[in-house]
């Protein structure tokens, strides 16, 4: 298989030398190459809650592209498709965290749960104030009634934002952890995978699917899901899969969802903008108002071809701050009509 | 005695029996438990005092050399800081079996641990050891709760588990280099 690297040794130093000379929002952290943090903070870590996350590298540009202004402070990165190990998100906490204390988002899979919340252990070893927030929001990988079990998916960008912004007005690290679990309880996700990645590590698909079958619910590793569909008009999909989201977790008529429409690597733009408009017709037809959506490629998973839908029914405080401006490599601007 | 000759001796021990160990994982798990434990073992022997426990878990990486890394921080601790050791161990055991949400019988480290260092709080070294090492055995007839193992024939009922194993291999490295 084709891929443009130089070596699977050197691949991921290779990026992060191309991320941090390309753009002047990051720098590496002086503890290790390996965290990427904040070029300048307005506010220091004393008086603002420092937000960081540790997740394997190979689905960028989520962390790392998310490090700055109103977004996350630093991204402790992996090797490609593994946590990065507990003594390097230690590294990342103990440079980063002040006397505001940090949260460590923990994107919810089993080597970044053990891995990240060693650290946090660790850390407050040393008098670190650092508190673990896990994510989750992938309503195929368990039912409603054990939520706590999903896997972390793209509608986690909900929380990095939302948590972001308000970190930025100085609140206090009980508020963020509180205000994080409740988006955390207000947001649903649910993916469709088209075409396998290839993976940098083996140059071998990571999983093969049918060229007429798409397969619901795959996590963003290949995780098994819900089940496999027939390839058809698209809208016919995105009906299923808005079923399927608003079955797990109703929203009544008149209420508003901000959605967030997530390619996975080798989906187009006019593709995810389709999805986009299916998914919110397919909203409007039950009265739900979709608004403030993020469109675009995000998580990724390689050159993998599908896309997720994700929904979150916000507060009036959640809407704002999902709106607020940022200044970050990657994040979009989030804007509604009036904004 | 320091963390240094500890780790030394550990390093030593790993590479005369990683094959051992690769072997009893391939039974019921990934089949690199000893090329994981060698792997990391070998990179804290070149690490700087005060860090060899933490160049352990970034050399090892994945979930278990996460674990094992929680362990040679304790024993590292002790060796060169003078911090206690029952203390240590049981603070070690509490958050593994909270991070890979296991007990006692479920077929892994624990069980070659938490023995180990019940035994501890009132007795010495040698007889924490022979607690370890009963654990240990007591795992071959057990069934995996957690992990690949418990996706493999009879929860991989028949094999002694590979992390038990090392578990004592650590606490053996310890007596062998303060004795």
């Amino acid at each position: 298989m084709k891929k443009l690297m130089n070596s699977a040794e050197t691949m991921v130093e290779d990026m992060l030398g191309g991320f941090v000379s390309a753009f002047p929002q990051v720098k590496h952290g002086t503890s290790d190459p390996r965290v990427i943090k904040r070029a300048q903070n307005a506010k220091n870590a004393d008086e603002k809650v420092t937000l960081l996350i540790g997740n394997g590298s190979g689905h960028e540009p989520i962390a790392m592209g998310f490090v700055g202004q109103g977004v996350l402070d630093a991204n402790v990165v992996g090797d490609v498709f593994a946590a990065p190990s507990a003594d390097l998100i230690l590294d990342g906490l103990a440079e980063m965290t002040g006397k505001a204390g940090s949260i460590l988002l923990i994107s919810q899979h089993s080597g970044d749960m053990i891995n990240g919340r060693a650290a946090t252990m660790m850390a407050r070893d040393l008098g670190i104030k650092t508190v673990p927030l896990p994510m989750y929001d992938d309503i195929s990988a368990a039912p409603p009634n054990r939520k706590q079990q999903r896997r972390g998916a793209p509608g986690t960008m909900f929380i990095y934002k939302i948590l972001g912004a308000a970190a930025e007005e100085g609140r206090t690290l009980d508020d963020l952890v509180a205000l994080g679990e409740a988006v955390r309880d207000r947001l649903v996700t649910l993916a469709a995978a088209v075409t396998p990645p290839i993976s940098p590590l083996t140059g071998q698909k990571m999983f093969s699917l049918p060229d007429d079958e798409i397969f619901l619910g795959m996590g963003v590793h290949g995780e098994p899901g819900v089940g496999r569909v027939r390839v058809g008009p698209v809208r016919d999909l995105v009906g299923q899969m808005v079923e399927k989201l608003l079955a797990d977790r109703p929203m009544s008529e008149g209420s508003r969802a901000c959605v967030i429409i997530n390619g996975m690597g080798g989906t187009t733009m006019m593709e995810l903008l389709t999805i986009w408009e299916d998914t919110r017709k397919v909203l409007e037809s039950k009265r739900i108002t979709a608004i403030a959506p993020m469109i675009g490629s995000f998580v990724t998973t390689q050159e993998m071809g599908g896309f997720s839908i994700s929904f979150l029914e916000p507060t009036d405080e959640m809407l704002a701050l999902w709106c607020a401006p940022s200044d970050t490599p990657s994040f979009p601007d989030i804007r509604m009509e009036g904004s | 005695m320091s963390a240094k000759a500890y780790f030394d001796a550990l390093q030593s021990r790993i590479s005369r029996e990683a094959d051992t160990l690769n072997a009893l994982d391939a039974a019921i798990g990934d089949g690199d438990h000893g090329s994981t434990m060698l792997r990391g073992s070998t990179r804290a022997i070149a690490a700087p005092h005060g860090n060899r426990a933490k160049a352990f878990m970034r050399a090892s990486g994945g979930a278990s050399g996460t674990l094992f890394g929680l362990i040679l921080l304790e024993i590292e601790a002790h060796l060169d800081a003078g911090e206690d050791l029952h203390a240590g161990l049981a603070k070690a055991c509490e958050r593994i079996c909270d991070l890979g949400e296991v007990g006692t019988g479920d077929k892994s480290m624990v069980d070659a641990l938490a023995p180990a260092v019940a035994t501890l709080e009132n007795g010495g070294l040698d007889a924490a050891i022979a607690a370890a090492q009963a654990g240990r055995d007591k795992t071959t007839d057990m069934a995996a709760r957690r992990g690949r193992a418990q996706y493999v024939e009879n929860g991989g009922r028949g094999h002694t588990d590979p992390g038990a194993t090392s578990v004592v291999m650590l606490l053996e490295t310890l007596a062998e280099v303060t004795s």
